[in-house]
């Protein structure tokens, strides 16, 4: 499947290497572990003495401490009683968390007043019940433990700040706040904005500006400049029929992720009515993932592109500069007019903008397709004008006192600002952050922040509305949120929580704001607050400027967040750290992303060293080979390269190093020379090769139809064997050495729609924070020892200039023939009578047969004791999953403990399980609704509809495992030329 | 040349190589014997508690219900224990007690939650609900014993894993049987998925 197969020119392939017949990638085709015999090279004397002991010891590793002896663990009586809280019954407290100032909701499960796990809010509009990865990683920033928990002072120790806040505070008001600076990442909440303004009516001589590195205000700018007003602009994918992403990543992640893919996906689940994705961009994304058709341009080419698609559709006069749009492009959009949508990125300038919403409104998608509101973060000033203007006053002299909320300048503002140093010249400088970043180091004073999960307030979703952040613990003693930090230097001593609950008093009619409020806890979101949609029209005299183009010759450079850690934020994250990068799967580290042709010309192969030169700056970075990226252009992801932070220092290189203001996200005249230096890149694209026909299968739109017509029975290549074999448990006329199975009642089973998979993550990270399952570091990983239960496959297809690409999650498959069941010596894996595949981690004695005999690859072994040694403290584990030690097998579960719950509440409540009851872990976290579970016994069940597709296939269904985990092929709508091949 | 060993050495090796095997299976037998035995699992062993509670004056003599206490017996994984709160709130206004009750009253006091010893313990791969049991039929009894005659709380049964299956064996499955092809029966209630996961 790995290697080049001439007569399938279409065959997928998972890395450069596996592509090339390089015995590198083969190894992990023919072995799971390749490394395993080099990791023990053991000499024969040591061998036997090590066997010997270990034989002598073997006896002594069943001695655990005996119920006996154990010291009590003792049982708890509360003082008095809480009330609803039912003891060894979770509690969800809805909130939201904050990304780019943006608001996710979110339900937050907690056991015994601990947080374990984090659910989307189904009310919110930012999630709707779903979550990303971000958001399911956040319990473990909850309990990192380099978290600040006291005060420090920079030189030297730690103080209490408290009486010296109100100090500070009438020192403020004293001279109204002269030379006073406060620099806030972007802020929606409006609790915290009434709380600034307030602070600010009180010092008015003080000035606030926002700041986030990967900031999405170009956008709003270019609505400036067509509209003659900043604006949100929010799109309504599931309305499209045609849409075209001009540099944007409109799926990738951010704050709305969630609810564009949920949109994208149910404008794709129908094929009658089934839009159709363009997408010109330089570095693959995840929109550009599951573009139809996908056009690998440099970044200089995009305002070109951008002025071209206006131009045919009569909006600025045509520019005679030689860009050939793709044919059919302006044709797609003429005919979807209105239900269709153009959207450019983070990274084209405000005219590209003001471009692309003139066209929004030539077609008539303004309010089909596209909303526009007002700006949903604060009015304060933003971007890289706000601070660059802030580094001059610095210079100037003209800034005396700097306060810092949530917000790390001295890491990720552009070099040549230098803010670090410029920080450092302030006199009075104090800063309220989580960890001792690379800015707190630089401050004065650092106060600790509480964690969102402990914090009162409130956040606005991209449309406006509000939810409200409640705390699911107490914050440790002596950290405070933001608002809290203001109103201290306003003078005010009030706590978070009357703060917020002060604010939203004004807001709520009189007389029912006990009500109201109780339950908008309880629900998240304040009803009635989103962003009436404001009409637009072409400011008079419109005209775009043509934008300046990237400076000098050479490489072209872009910026990029990264998919795991966005601007740096979560880099102190180990799950997030070692979540594989949707495109390049690398974990732990970022590289200099580069099209093959490129770095064959420049003589770079993947992990090679390399020098990068960009207008004076330099840096040495290993490149990375990610086919579909187009030539002559290298795309540096930022986030990494911390100087602090436990986990986060020394891993991958700082981008931030190279960015400049003036060019901060696409830069020209870069110069890249090999290093002559080799780096370790852990990435985890050839783990688990599977070896077998038509892993990952789609349909072209076209031919569906036909399938349909045909009853599901006639395929074609491309749709492989999909329609023709019944993988439902009953049915099966393939004779089999393995037990038959007879179930009377549930038996479970799980179809994986791909076409609904944006490849997102989400999925991977929520079965890890569900099952406990550790993070086991870089050297591990490159090993091939990495932990997720769950893992998404990613495919290329075709030519790696410009391959299709695809992603296939890949979990236990519950085989109902299961080989890993037959050759386990201790029957530590075994069949239950709902046919789950079940394992049993006291009998396991860890002799890996069942891994090595499984054809899915999705098998764990713990080779240490990884959850002790994960980061993950026991006490914040969920207590439903045992946590297992090392020499033990792991692997999916489908969620067993919730299965359990369910069944325990169905039989309490004396009736049968629901269809939908029972959701697993990744299923609940899917934005898109990916996975379907259920009884596949009872015809009328989600699953077993699903599975009744003709697009339903059982991977490697040739080996008669009879999978209980089925695939549904994606639907793609390629063009036409490559249709007929 | 005189003999290094006299005759007896060839006893003596002899009795010593069956010392050896004796050992061995007096080990096995006495490792067996002594961890299915009730000393090994404490039963009928009370902990010494920090305030000397009697489930036979609450339960036996006043007839209490268990569930007064044990509120979440019938919904939760946990059957609960009591709140200092609960306790005073007959206690507060009843003369009885005295000084014994001094440190629930400084918990309650103080908010201090308040440490008993563990004496029913279940390990932490051993995922036990309450609730199940309890609205499946199973009374307290059958697996507390009779905890209304005993002053100091102590486990009726081991509580071992074979103590769990001794039951789980025995009641019949709901439903048709689930067989395997050897005509083999899966038991739903002895999936190992019941209770570890």
């Amino acid at each position: 499947m790995t290697e080049r197969d001439e007569d399938r020119p279409e065959a997928t392939w998972r890395s450069l290497e596996a592509l090339d017949g390089d015995a590198g990638a083969l190894r992990w085709r023919d072995g799971e572990f390749p490394d395993l015999a080099r990791a023990t090279a053991t000499g024969r004397r040591s061998l036997l003495k090590l066997m010997g002991a270990s034989v002598a010891l073997a006896g002594t590793a069943g001695c655990e401490r005996l119920p006996a002896e154990a010291p009590a663990d003792p049982i708890v009586s509360r003082a008095g009683a809480t009330p609803g809280h039912v003891p060894g019954e979770p509690l969800f407290f809805a909130t939201s968390l904050p990304l780019e100032g943006y608001g996710r909701g979110v339900l937050v499960e907690s056991h015994e007043g601990r947080p374990t796990k984090i659910e989307g809010n189904p009310l919110h509009p930012a999630s709707l019940g779903a979550t990303d990865a971000f958001a399911q990683a956040a319990i473990l920033s909850l309990y990192a433990p380099d978290r600040l928990r006291a005060a420090l002072r920079r030189g030297g120790g730690r103080r209490r700040l408290d009486g010296t806040l109100a100090q500070l505070a009438a020192e403020f008001a004293a001279d109204g706040g002269a030379g006073l600076r406060l620099l806030t990442g972007p802020v929606s909440s409006p609790s915290l904005t009434a709380g600034i303004a307030s602070l600010l009516d009180r010092l008015p001589e003080a000035r606030w500006l926002q700041w986030s590195p990967v900031g999405d205000g170009n956008r709003l700018d270019g609505a400036a400049l067509a509209f003659g007003e900043r604006l949100e602009t929010r799109l309504d994918l599931a309305r499209a029929s045609v849409i075209v992403a001009i540099d944007d990543d409109p799926l990738g992640p951010g704050p709305n992720q969630v609810a564009n893919g949920a949109g994208f996906i149910a404008g794709r689940r129908d094929p009658a009515r089934f839009s159709r994705l363009w997408v010109f961009e330089a570095c693959p994304s995840l929109t550009g993932a599951r573009a139809d058709r996908r056009f690998p341009v440099s970044p200089r080419a995009v305002p070109a592109i951008a002025r071209a698609v206006a131009a045919a559709l009569g909006v600025v006069p045509p520019a005679d500069d030689g860009v050939e749009l793709p044919p059919g492009l302006v044709e797609d959009l003429r005919r979807a007019g209105p239900a269709a949508v153009v959207t450019a990125g983070r990274r084209a300038p405000p005219e590209v903008h003001a471009l692309v919403h003139a066209v929004n409104l030539a077609l008539g998608a303004v309010g089909t397709t596209v909303h526009h509101t007002r700006p949903v973060l604060a009015g304060a000033p933003s971007g890289v004008a706000a601070l660059a203007a802030l580094a001059a006053e610095i210079d100037a002299g003209a800034v005396s006192r700097l306060v810092v909320i949530d917000a790390n300048p001295a890491y990720d503002a552009p070099a040549d600002l230098d803010l670090a140093r410029r920080i450092r010249r302030v006199p009075f400088s104090l800063c309220l952050a989580s960890r001792l970043d690379e800015t707190a180091a630089e401050c004065l004073w650092t106060l600790p922040l509480a964690h969102p999960l402990e914090s009162w307030g409130d956040l606005r979703a991209p449309n406006g509305t509000v939810g409200l952040m409640q705390p699911a613990l107490a914050p440790p003693a002596g950290t405070m949120t933001a608002l809290e930090l203001v109103a201290r230097l306003a003078g005010s001593e009030a706590p978070a929580r009357e703060l917020v609950r002060g604010y939203w008093e004004q807001a709520f009619p009189p007389g029912e704001f006990e009500a109201a409020w109780l339950r908008t806890l309880h629900d998240g979101v304040v009803e009635g607050t989103a962003f009436e949609e404001i009409p637009v029209r072409l400011a008079p005299g419109w005209e775009v400027p043509p934008p300046v183009p990237a400076q000098g010759e050479g490489l072209t450079v872009l910026f990029a967040p990264d998919p795991s850690v966005w601007d740096g934020q979560f880099a102190d994250n180990a799950w997030l750290q070692e979540l594989p990068k949707p495109l390049t799967k690398l974990v732990w580290d970022n590289a200099i992303l580069i099209a093959p042709a490129t770095a064959a010309r420049l003589g770079l192969a993947n992990g090679d060293g390399a020098v990068l030169e960009l207008h004076g700056r330099a840096l040495e970075a290993p490149v990375w080979l990610l086919p579909g990226h187009a030539p002559d252009c290298v795309t540096l992801p930022l986030g990494y390269g911390h100087r602090r932070g436990d986990v986060a220092r020394g891993l991958g290189f700082d981008a931030y190093s190279v960015r400049r203001s003036e060019a901060p996200w696409v830069d020209g005249g870069a110069v890249l020379q090999p290093s002559g230096r080799r780096h370790l890149l852990a990435t985890t694209q050839d783990h688990g090769t599977m070896v077998g026909r038509d892993l990952v299968r789609s349909v072209p739109l076209a031919r569906l139809a036909a399938m349909a017509a045909l009853g599901g029975e006639a395929g074609g290549e491309a749709a492989g064997e999909e329609a023709g074999e019944e993988t439902e448990v009953a049915g099966e006329d393939l004779p089999s050495i393995y037990p038959e199975y007879d179930y009377s009642g549930p038996a479970w089973g799980m179809a994986v729609d791909l076409n609904a998979c944006i490849g997102c993550n989400a999925c991977v990270i929520a079965c890890q924070v569900e099952n406990n399952v550790p993070a086991v570091g870089k050297e591990e990983v490159a090993r091939g020892r990495e932990m997720h239960w769950l893992r998404i496959d990613r495919y290329w297809e075709g030519d790696p200039a410009d391959p299709r690409i695809h992603f296939q999650p890949v979990l236990c498959m519950h085989c109902e023939k299961a080989p890993c069941e037959v050759v386990c010596p201790v029957n530590a894996t075994v069949h239950d009578s709902e046919g789950l595949n079940v394992m049993v981690y006291n009998r396991c004695i860890g002799t890996r047969y069942c891994s090595n005999n499984c054809p899915y690859k999705v098998r764990r072994f713990n080779w240490f004791d990884y959850a002790d040694e994960g980061g993950r403290p026991e006490v914040t584990a969920n207590p439903d999953v045992t946590l297992r030690e090392r020499g033990v097998m792991e692997k999916c579960t489908y969620c067993v403990q919730r299965i359990q719950k369910a069944r325990i509440q169905a039989k309490l409540e004396d009736r049968p399980i629901a269809d939908g009851e029972v959701v697993t872990a990744c299923q609940q976290a899917c934005p898109t609704r990916a996975f379907t579970f259920g009884d596949i016994t009872d015809p009328a069940s989600a699953v077993s509809r699903a599975k009744a597709s003709p697009l339903n296939y059982g991977l490697l269904e040739e080996l008669n495992t009879r999978p209980r985990t089925t695939y549904l092929a994606r639907i793609d709508d390629p063009p036409a030329p490559e249709e007929a091949s | 040349m005189a003999q290094i060993f006299p005759p007896r050495s060839t006893t003596i090796a002899r009795s010593i190589l069956a010392g050896i095997v004796a050992a061995v299976l007096v080990a096995a037998v006495g490792g067996y014997v002594v961890t299915r035995s009730d000393w090994y699992w404490r039963v009928g062993k009370a902990e010494p508690q920090p305030v000397p509670f009697s489930h036979l004056l609450h339960a036996g003599d006043l007839g209490l219900d268990c569930r007064y206490c044990h509120t979440t017996v019938e919904r939760s994984a946990l059957a609960g224990i009591p709140p200092a709160q609960t306790c005073l709130g007959c206690h507060d206004g009843l003369p009885v007690g005295g000084a014994a009750l001094g440190p629930l009253r400084t918990a309650f006091d103080t908010g201090e939650p308040f440490l008993w010893n563990r004496v029913h313990r279940v390990p932490d791969h051993a995922l036990f609900h309450h609730g199940i049991h309890v609205s499946s039929g199973v009374g307290c009894a059958t697996c507390h014993g009779p905890v209304e005659e005993m002053p100091r709380i102590a486990k009726a049964g081991t509580l071992s894993m074979s103590w769990c299956l001794d039951c789980h064996r025995e009641v019949e499955p709901v439903g048709p049987p689930v067989t395997d092809g050897d005509g083999g029966l899966l038991h739903p209630l002895t999936d190992c998925s019941r209770c570890h996961r």
